[in-house]
């Protein structure tokens, strides 16, 4: 069937290439008016299974004779494993099987690493594995496992780690790749010779914790040479393939399933050491073996969004247009690089993407260093780079206005871009523009200090702003099923997954929409590698956009055999019906009708099963989200201490299926922004390597009492893009938040805060400056 | 966490008998919103648990012409709670609705607040500290924003407890029940500064639980604040707090009490300030001098000097709300 087309596919802002085959010609846009089920704001289709705990996540899975496996890890930063003694732990009763490098294949693992490498890089790395009866019996056997370890030393801060001299973690040196990534365009001492003005300064961002509600973890069970696991994963297919290729086997004989999941925010795209140690352990006793990270390893050893030093320069002339941006970064990929993306690019570089893309700039340089130093490694979180980016970018913006005695928001508007210049092609849509103009309004722009720091009072109000950029366009490939059953209800089937943002409901409203049957009278299975069609991991923000067009389209399908079968039980052309409201009628005599319930009776077992895939993007085109947010502040000058009064925030995301869901994810984006901006932070003792916080106390996530007033909207339209008309909304709330906080800060009292977190003690000492 | 062995009294003195027996080797339990985080971390590895809640009349909140007595057991929700205690003693019932969050307020009770222990994170994480038996003080060349800067050294752990900043500057006392006879003090002397013993932050022996806080009623020309400064606004220390109970009377400071909290190893009595502020007149000239002595001393680590100026501050919107 079908033709093969090359279409171009963003993955977390990484533009790549596929080759998809296409089944048919894709589906017209959806008509705004007369849309049903699209836009409604439903709610949770397992809501209630959620707030009932019927809910069966991965942590909940307990299977008869199930194992409870413990990993043993490195308490130091550098070291090499010089001798292992598993022999009194292997005695203790109740313990079922030891895993360790003198047991295991060298399974590949990171860079140049494997699975037990006997070179640990950092506190928390995995040296030994234990499965027992329980999980306390199993983290006794860990006490009993003696290990001599040769410390190596060691340097935890990435500026530290840059310098001649500093400890190595490999012999190639400590700098990625062995130089700087560099982008450019234009030419940059042009640019700069051309400003009126230059405004230059330093910045720097904090490591942030993903801090999953539900940890990570598998809990894996062979039956004879098949392996079922069930992953807290954003992405079950590349679970399989993770550890298919670990394990060297098919992935046709290795199941992967996630139910429910509670939160990846990028942490969870692959399949962790956790997951290959389950199957190992379960293979060597042959009962299934539950792996769940607890708490202080979920910080260790789940990965976290990269600290970053960002030195930012801009040029401009008088009237505000940017002639220049250069952007020197350097950023801590920790003891390895990322496995998200090895090699084809560095997720720490993504932090200047925002400098590329967010303005119109002909001369452009970025260079930036991404550092190994012995902490773990690094993985996405939630808008990778853009977050850290945004936060310079967006206050060098703002410091640029203010010395033009221009508005932030015209400056803005003065370098608006209409199309991607790093690839060269337009946007299919930007409607930043609109975002602006709302958000001004809803936050009362006028009402910011004009003169910000002239009035010092113990209590100093402001208002501040910042944009964001995006991907969220998603691609093909992803596939959906839908059966038509003999009651006239439905199944959806694809092999996404809903991470906790609501996909779920969003997918069986599409659904419903083109099949005309009630998204209640939809049932979504989801992420079972064997039972559903594929679909790509849930991160990127591109669940929506990827997924529902092939869901429309399978829906199309299944609508198409019902309209057939309706006709010649009517008497009547298909082409002349349309389906709405459970019934099938005539367009041309409504009162000539039969409802899907009498039709699907009829067919008795004979089955409809409509299927669908999704097509290519459009070609020689970008598709981004945008927004901007709006932060009221309110800033204690005697004691440094900050509050988030309000944020407004307004995003051209496309369409909008469900103005509820969309509303959580803006809500969940400046909950994480707040305390990105405010108070999270991992922190590690330089001296020992040794992390001071892990913990959901030390490590200080945003309480209901931190949370702002959240007024939420969107740029109204369907973006062309694709055959649904939306993109994209988990990622681009959290960008704008933490720089619209610190702008806001300046306005309230005329200091910049340039260090995430902003922290008591760092608003006191910049006000003491 | 290890094993442990449970035990659960039904009177203080099944209590008493168990503690000794066990001879150290056991940790009382109240509302164990501390002890079981130190627990699972591995900080404290007890052999045996002495639960104390369901030991009857340790709960309660009387008053009399001393004053108001609240058992050890009270809970910090209901301290913040109580009409008579809204009433009379504002200032607790402020500190204790500083305290954790809502959660922690409803397990945890004012004795465990009293006497839990700091929240260092070398303390609490996998360093062997000179309050665990080992070397060194990580703090000092580590990681410090949140340590002491007044009275700190060896070790420079804060003291965690909001409610006790309030107790002392209300003058309240503490009694003590050993295993052959009961005691009564001050609660500044309950307090240990770590000079005088590196393992402990107050004087409770291993045989000794803490059963009473009397606290006595303020004058009722005075007014009391306790205001607390943290990096978030729920479930969190304090980075420091200021406790003041004043008493002016035609325009004279007749009495003061000033402790603070969150800046050094134990609520510390700004004894000095205190001193210089009796029999005058409060203007700002003189507050802001008695702002300076409170700190007078500090010695802050590396990351901490911004507490100097933050715990001034605090003191001086303290005097600012007990004026008005």
């Amino acid at each position: 069937m079908g033709r093969r087309v090359k279409t171009r596919v963003e993955v977390e802002g990484h533009i790549e290439e596929v080759e998809v085959e296409l089944p048919q010609e894709d589906l017209p846009p959806w008509q705004q008016e007369g849309l049903v089920w699209v836009g409604k704001g439903v709610s949770r289709v397992d809501g209630s299974e959620k707030c009932t705990g019927k809910a069966k996540y991965t942590s909940d899975i307990l299977l008869p004779g199930m194992l409870y496996g413990k990993i043993l890890r490195c308490p130091h930063p550098h070291a090499r494993l010089v001798r292992l003694d598993t022999s009194k732990a292997r005695q203790l009763s109740g313990v079922k099987a030891i895993l360790s490098h003198e047991n295991t294949p060298p399974i590949p693992w990171f860079n140049d690493s494997s699975l037990f490498d006997q070179t640990l890089r950092c506190v928390g790395e995995e040296v030994a594995a234990v499965a027992a009866i329980d999980e306390y019996i199993a983290g006794d056997a860990l006490d009993l496992i003696r290990v001599e370890y040769e410390p190596l030393p060691f340097v935890v801060d990435p500026e530290e780690a840059l310098r001649p001299g500093a400890p190595l973690l490999r012999p190639g040196g400590n700098l990625l790749g062995g130089r700087s990534i560099i982008y450019s365009r234009g030419d940059i001492e042009r640019g700069f010779n051309e400003a009126d003005l230059v405004v230059e300064d330093d910045f720097s961002t904090q490591v942030q914790g993903h801090a999953c509600m539900e940890t990570h973890g598998s809990v894996a069970y062979w039956e004879g040479d098949y392996l079922t696991v069930w992953d807290s994963t954003q992405g079950v297919s590349a679970v399989r393939e993770g550890i298919a290729r670990a394990l060297n086997m098919p992935i046709s004989k290795v199941r992967v399933i996630t139910e429910f999941m509670g939160g990846g925010f990028g942490s969870k795209n692959s399949a962790g050491k956790y997951a290959v140690i389950a199957a190992l352990l379960s293979k060597m006793t042959g009962r299934p073996v539950k792996v769940m990270l607890d708490r202080k390893e979920e910080f260790y050893a789940a990965g976290h969004r990269p600290s970053s030093l960002q030195y930012v320069k801009v040029g401009v002339k008088k009237d505000g247009t940017l002639t220049a941006i250069y952007l020197k970064g350097i950023g801590g990929c920790g003891a390895y690089e990322s496995y998200f993306f090895p090699s084809r690019f560095s997720m720490i570089d993504a932090l200047a993407r925002p400098y590329r893309e967010l303005y119109d700039c002909p001369n452009v340089k970025t260079e930036v260093y991404p550092v190994f130093n012995n902490i773990p490694v690094h993985t996405a979180q939630r808008a990778p780079g853009h977050v850290e980016g945004t936060f310079a970018l967006e206050q060098v913006m703002d410091q640029t206005a203010e010395k033009l005695g221009l508005d932030p928001i015209v400056l803005r508007m003065k370098n608006y871009s209409l199309k991607d210049q790093v690839e060269g092609v337009p946007y299919t849509r930007k409607a930043l523009d609109q975002c602006y103009q709302q958000g001004a309004e809803k936050i009362a722009w006028e009402h910011r200090n004009k003169s910000p720091g002239k009035k010092r009072a113990l209590i100093c109000q402001g208002i501040g702003m910042a944009s964001q950029i995006w991907g969220g366009g998603g691609g093909p490939p992803a596939y959906a099923i839908i059966k038509i059953n003999p009651d006239g209800t439905a199944n959806l089937l694809t092999g996404s997954q809903d991470i906790g943002t609501g996909s779920k409901t969003v997918f069986a409203q599409i659904a419903a929409e083109e099949l005309g049957i009630p998204a209640n009278d939809i049932t979504v299975t989801l992420a079972d590698t064997e039972t559903t069609p594929y679909a790509p991991n849930s991160s990127g923000s591109r669940t929506v956009a990827s997924v529902g067009p092939a869901i429309r389209s399978a829906a199309a399908d299944a609508k198409r055999q019902l309209l057939d079968l309706a006709g010649s039980i009517l008497g009547i052309k298909a082409e002349e019906l349309v389906i709405g409201d459970g019934q099938v009628y005539s367009k041309r005599t409504p009162t000539q009708k039969v409802s899907l319930k009498e039709i699907a009776r009829k067919m008795g077992n004979n089955m409809i099963i409509g299927m669908g895939s999704r097509g290519p993007n459009p070609p020689q085109a970008a598709i981004n989200t945008f927004g901007a947010q709006f932060a009221q502040v309110e800033v204690n000058t005697g004691t440094g201490e900050v509050r988030v009064l309000k944020v407004v925030s307004v995003h051209d995301v496309g369409r909008v299926i469900n103005p509820v869901t969309l509303n959580n994810q803006i809500e969940g984006g400046i909950v994480q922004g707040v305390g990105y901006g405010l108070m999270e932070e991992m922190v590690w003792d330089k001296g020992t390597g040794i992390m001071l916080n892990p913990n959901l106390h030390a490590y200080k996530l945003p309480t209901i009492l931190d949370i702002p007033e959240v007024v939420a909207g969107v740029a109204e339209g369907a973006d062309p893009a694709n055959n649904i008309g939306a993109k994209g909304v988990g990622e681009p709330p959290v960008i704008p938040t933490a720089p619209a906080i610190a702008n806001a800060i300046y306005n309230a009292i005329g200091v910049r805060l340039k260090e995430l977190p902003i922290t008591p003690d760092k608003v006191l000492k910049s006000l003491r400056r | 966490m290890k094993g442990f062995i449970f035990y659960n009294p039904r009177s203080l003195k099944e209590a008493l008998s168990q503690l000794k027996e066990a001879g150290g080797k056991s940790k009382l339990m109240a509302g164990g919103t501390d002890l079981l985080g130190e627990m699972k971390a591995g900080v404290l590895q007890p052999e045996r648990l002495i639960h104390l809640k369901a030991i009857p009349d340790l709960g309660f909140v009387r008053q009399d012409q001393d004053g108001l007595h609240l058992g050890a057991l009270v809970s910090l929700d209901e301290i913040t709670v109580h009409p008579a205690i809204q009433k009379r003693f504002k200032m607790l019932a402020q500190a204790a609705q500083e305290v954790g969050s809502p959660q922690l307020r409803h397990m945890g009770t004012l004795g465990g607040n009293l006497c839990q222990r700091p929240r260092c994170w070398y303390y609490r994480g996998d360093f062997v500290c000179l309050k665990r038996g080992g070397e060194q003080c990580y703090a000092v060349t580590g990681q410090n924003k949140y340590h002491a800067i007044l009275e700190g050294g060896p070790c420079f752990i804060v003291h965690p407890s909001d409610t006790a900043p309030a107790l002392i500057a209300l003058g309240a006392s503490v009694k003590i029940a050993g295993p052959n006879r009961e005691k009564s003090l001050p609660m500044e002397r309950f307090f240990v500064p770590p000079r005088q013993d590196i393992a402990r932050e107050n004087i409770l022996e291993t045989d000794e639980i803490l059963t009473e806080i009397l606290v006595p009623y303020p004058k009722e020309a005075s007014r009391g604040v306790y205001l607390k400064a943290r990096e978030r606004r729920c479930w969190d220390f304090a980075l420091a707090s200021v406790a003041l109970l004043l008493t002016i009377e035609e325009g004279i400071c007749q009495d003061i009490r000033l402790v603070l909290g969150g800046l050094a190893p134990i609520p510390l009595r700004a004894l000095k300030a205190e001193e210089l502020l009796k029999g005058k007149p409060l203007n700002a000239e003189v507050i802001e001098q008695a702002t300076q002595m409170a700190l007078n001393g500090a010695r802050p680590l590396s990351s901490n000097p911004y507490k100097v100026e933050l715990a001034q501050s605090l003191i001086k919107q303290a005097f600012i709300m007990c004026k008005a």
